[in-house]
């Protein structure tokens, strides 16, 4: 599908859907990331918590972006390969539901795998981590969309692994 | 005017809903629904193997699977809507009901908002959730009223 045709179906999703206050849903986030935090000891528990959430918010999700670009007539075509799957993820996608643009590259050789690359990630906006230290493992502070894109295409038949590479 | 009843099939084959949408619709039992859902569920997916037109990979254009979208009878019009999450939406009507199609879109749409976003809603469990519910009342009386000012132009 071309490019300039995801990007408009995005935009014209985009704008039907009802929105929220930005500050209230990042600090609505980091209240919840800062509960799992007290609650779980390891760092990589809390990632797990947030994916574990995320896969919960995406198998729903799946069918809330179905259902409303049928409604609206918006294109949403069947994707043959990973790349296709890949545009409509990052083009549609994440436009709808964050109003963020975000872009599709480094596809495997293989075409299996590829990186999304968001340029604003509106749950982080006050969000400052503490410092490395000898933390083996970070928190991944956003792990939550992993879950989610990984529930969302699990409910249309596509196993896939997703983790924060940067 | 016209619409009978609904019913949803869950991905297993499941009915998960099923509502009389009208005055006119028959009374059918619990267990005939359970029977009606399961049996369709069957059929649908059979159906593409006996269709003679057979489609690439027996998905649709969309990416839904292939399978029963109109059933025309002597007295009844059922449409079935597949997503492409494997939930079949069925809407069973008096011949001549227009709107059907974006009836089950909308119905689609009540499903997402009413009873996905319901956090007590397990999924492929049977819906009992209000605003969905009232979200497919306020649509039939919006498409009754709707076809019946037209038929009184």
């Amino acid at each position: 599908m071309s490019k300039t045709n995801a990007s408009s179906a995005g935009h014209t999703l985009w704008s039907k859907m009802p929105k929220a206050n930005a500050e209230l849903f990042a600090l609505t986030y980091g209240s919840l990331v800062t509960e799992l935090i007290r609650d779980y000891s390891s760092v990589s528990e809390v990632n797990a918590q947030l994916d574990r959430l995320g896969h919960s918010i995406g198998v729903r999700l799946v069918d809330e972006f179905l259902s409303k670009a049928d409604l609206l007539n918006v294109n949403v075509p069947a994707c043959t390969n990973l790349r296709d799957t890949a545009e409509v993820l990052a083009k549609i996608g994440f436009r709808m539901f964050l109003g963020v643009t975000c872009d599709v590259a480094n596809f495997s050789a293989d075409g299996n795998s590829f990186s999304l690359y968001l340029y604003e990630n509106p749950l982080a906006i006050f969000v400052e981590l503490p410092p490395e230290e000898e933390r083996d493992e970070r928190i991944l502070y956003s792990n939550v969309y992993c879950g989610v894109i990984r529930g969302a295409l699990e409910q249309v038949n596509l196993r896939v692994e997703c983790r924060f590479v940067r | 005017m016209g619409f009978l009843n609904l019913f949803i099939v869950n991905q297993s084959g499941g009915l998960i809903h099923h509502r009389p949408l009208g005055a006119r619709a028959p009374n059918i039992g619990t267990n005939d629904w359970l029977r009606i859902g399961s049996t369709f569920h069957s059929i649908h997916a059979i159906a593409p193997a006996a269709a003679p037109v057979k489609l690439p990979g027996n998905m649709l254009d969309n990416g839904a699977e292939d399978g029963i979208y109109e059933i025309e009878g002597a007295g009844l019009l059922l449409k079935c809507l597949q997503t492409r999450t494997g939930i079949k939406f069925v809407v069973t009507a008096e011949p001549g009901t227009p709107d059907i199609d974006t009836a089950l879109k909308e119905i689609y749409v009540l499903y997402a908002d009413g009873a996905l976003k319901n956090p007590f809603y397990e999924l492929e469990m049977p819906i009992r959730c209000e605003m969905f519910t009232q979200g497919i009342d306020a649509l039939i009386e919006r498409l009754d009223k709707a076809s019946s000012y037209s038929k009184s132009r």
